[in-house]
């Protein structure tokens, strides 16, 4: 094969990678928006406290491994103290408040995290299982991103399998297109909000475990990937889970190809690709009109 | 005795004579945040024309700050003999130009989508100004010489005295808040709060949503970059912090803090804004922790901002007034949430 083609296939894995790593955190953000009608400006900070935990955790405990198990339900809890504790209050004044409020949040996570493990970005060293190289189609590519496609995969698997196959995942998609009517067919809705928010918070705290070791932690990384998360829903449409999917895979292939073609102004594809769609179908790739 | 309704026009004037004599009083740091102050409170303003009276919250409002200071930078540096009230309106031209192109493809969209797309012109632009080096210098900036001004009759006024300054800000921004209340007055910015409050009633009855939230976008967009502009002749400098992400958020912060549902509750966000950063900056570098905090106890506790404290019956009844009910302003906006 010629060295072209391996760039380029080592590119579009990256991407994969990176899309589905993005799909972790873009699909509670997503889902979210389509339950609540909140654009939880806060999701990316719990992303952002996913590895600054992972990063804690495998200094003092010299195991990478137990912060995949500490750490997401850590940051899934503190998303249910935050929905139960702080956005049921603000949600009698209206989305816009709820809103508000999350966005006064992230400053206040973001700071905190700074305050607590400073502004240097710090590497977490990944397991050492998947520390190595390994010889893919003639050039060696890490193990650990290999490792982070296959669970990534996993991941979603699961998710979906969740949200089609039982009875809560049914339950969350029927809010999801029409909240008012579940609830007046006798559901709890308050009570699917927080475990919407909370598995949410979960996820994405999984997805910057996972994204550690390759990223490591640093504090503009939840501001990073909330500007990536807008893309994703508005590209997706906002609420649509299978739109998030392939807007994510998009944006990871994108970012991956702009870096190689034109590295000075990667930044501006995505915001690029993100005006076009509002302006030609703002419901996004699979939203609903509305 | 003081009656309710025209103690806000005695402390008003009393702040106005007050602002006159600064100079006088103040240490030049105050002064300096004076001058602060008082351009953010122009932008401040600038967003709550949108925001508080259209209804519409862009997350991209900085570009248009950003628009106006670059506009300004690179002319202090290219053109440095170019006239400084010239410039102000060139800067005011690309500001209103830019809010042209970005206004006319975003305020067709509503909430969230409204929002995202002003961000995403932002980014553009952010981008434009990090990674253009050539023109820009990126990330580095670019220092600038103040100009003076050149008036006929007073000959030429050094803006690097701080009183100088401080008067020709303070004139600029009185000016350009005072254009923004009386567009307000007129049957067009009527028409602004009408879409605010019911889009689909409003084209029944003949006003065109778009020409209307559009021309508003625009005008809001002259004095964003007005503000803009005055930022890179105080801080004399030109980088990409006046056009950063950050410069969108520090709008909503000041005018939501302040209170959207006046029109000066901006003015008093950005004073609280920006005294409250200087006096906590020096005490604690984490600032930015105790501003969210507060940021989220008034959504939660004080939805009308500060400027609904001083709106308050316990104030009223401090200064003796009766109760006067609302008094039919229809350019009142409400409150944000």
């Amino acid at each position: 094969m010629s060295p072209l083609i391996d760039i380029y296939l080592m590119q579009a894995i990256h991407g994969l990678t990176y899309g589905l790593l993005l799909f972790l955190v873009a699909s509670g953000f997503t889902l979210v928006f389509g339950l609540m009608n909140v654009l939880n400006i806060a999701h990316a900070a719990f992303y952002m406290l996913g590895a600054y935990l992972a990063y804690t955790i495998t200094l003092h405990m010299n195991n990478f491994w137990l912060s995949f198990l500490i750490t997401p339900p850590a940051v899934g809890v503190l998303g249910v103290l935050i929905e139960r504790g702080l956005l049921r209050k603000a949600h009698k004044s209206g989305h816009m408040a709820e809103f508000l409020l999350t966005f006064g949040l992230f400053f206040i996570l973001c700071q905190l995290v700074i305050i607590q493990w400073g502004s240097v970005p710090l590497p977490v060293s990944g397991p050492a299982l998947f520390s190595g190289k390994i010889s893919l189609m003639g050039t060696s590519y890490p193990m650990y991103r290999l490792f982070m496609l296959g669970f990534s995969l996993a991941v979603l698997l699961v998710m979906v399998l969740v949200l089609v196959r039982t009875r809560i995942g049914m339950l969350i998609r029927a809010a999801v297109s029409d909240s008012d009517m579940v609830d007046a067919l006798g559901t709890n809705v308050p009570f699917l909000f927080m475990v919407v928010f909370g598995a949410g918070a979960a996820l994405a705290g999984l997805a910057g475990v996972i994204a550690a070791p390759f990223n490591s932690a640093y504090p503009s990384m939840g501001l990073d990937m909330l500007l990536d998360c807008f893309v994703i829903v508005v590209i997706g449409g906002f609420g649509s889970l299978w739109g998030a999917l392939i807007a994510s895979l998009m944006i990871g292939e994108l970012q991956s190809f702009g870096v190689l073609w034109v590295p000075r102004f990667a930044i501006v594809f995505q915001f690029l690709l993100m005006a076009i769609v509002l302006i030609i179908r703002p419901s996004g790739l699979f939203g609903e009109k509305e | 005795m003081i009656s309710y309704w025209n103690w806000p026009k005695v402390l008003g004037v009393g702040i106005g004579i007050l602002l006159l004599f600064f100079p006088k009083m103040l240490s030049e740091t105050h002064i300096n945040l004076s001058i602060e102050i008082f351009i953010f409170a122009l932008y401040a303003v600038s967003f709550n024309l949108l925001w508080g009276y259209g209804g519409m919250l862009p997350f991209g409002h900085g570009a248009l700050f950003g628009v106006g200071a670059y506009t300004a930078g690179l002319i202090f540096n290219h053109i440095p003999h170019m006239h400084l009230l010239l410039t102000l309106l060139m800067a005011a031209l690309s500001g209103l130009v830019s809010a042209m192109v970005i206004g006319f493809f975003c305020v067709r969209l509503k909430g969230a989508y409204f929002a995202l797309l002003s961000l995403a012109f932002q980014m553009f632009l952010f981008a434009l100004a990090w990674k253009w080096r050539d023109v820009t210098r990126g990330d580095d900036g670019m220092g600038i010489v103040r100009p003076s001004l050149h008036l006929p009759g007073l000959g030429s006024i050094s803006m690097m005295n701080i009183n100088n300054l401080y008067y020709f800000t303070l004139i600029i921004i009185v000016l350009g808040i005072l254009a923004c209340y009386l567009f307000l007055r007129t049957p067009l910015g009527n028409s602004v709060v009408c879409m605010r409050e019911n889009e689909l009633r409003a084209s029944f009855l003949g006003y065109r949503p778009f020409m209307t939230k559009f021309t508003v976008f625009s005008f809001s967009g002259i004095f964003a970059a007005i503000a803009g502009a005055l930022f890179v002749l105080f801080t004399e400098f030109m980088g990409t912090n006046s056009i950063d992400i950050n410069m969108s958020m520090a709008a909503i912060f000041m005018v939501l803090i302040g209170g959207a549902g006046h029109f000066l509750g901006p003015v008093l966000g950005a004073a609280f804004y920006t005294a409250f950063q200087d006096w906590i900056s020096s005490l604690t570098k984490h600032w930015w922790l105790i501003m969210g905090i507060f940021f989220i106890v008034v959504i939660l506790y004080l939805q009308g901002g500060l400027i609904s404290l001083l709106q308050s019956e316990r104030i009223r009844f401090w200064l003796g007034g009766q109760n006067k009910s609302a008094n039919g302003k229809n350019t009142e906006s409400r409150k944000p949430v």
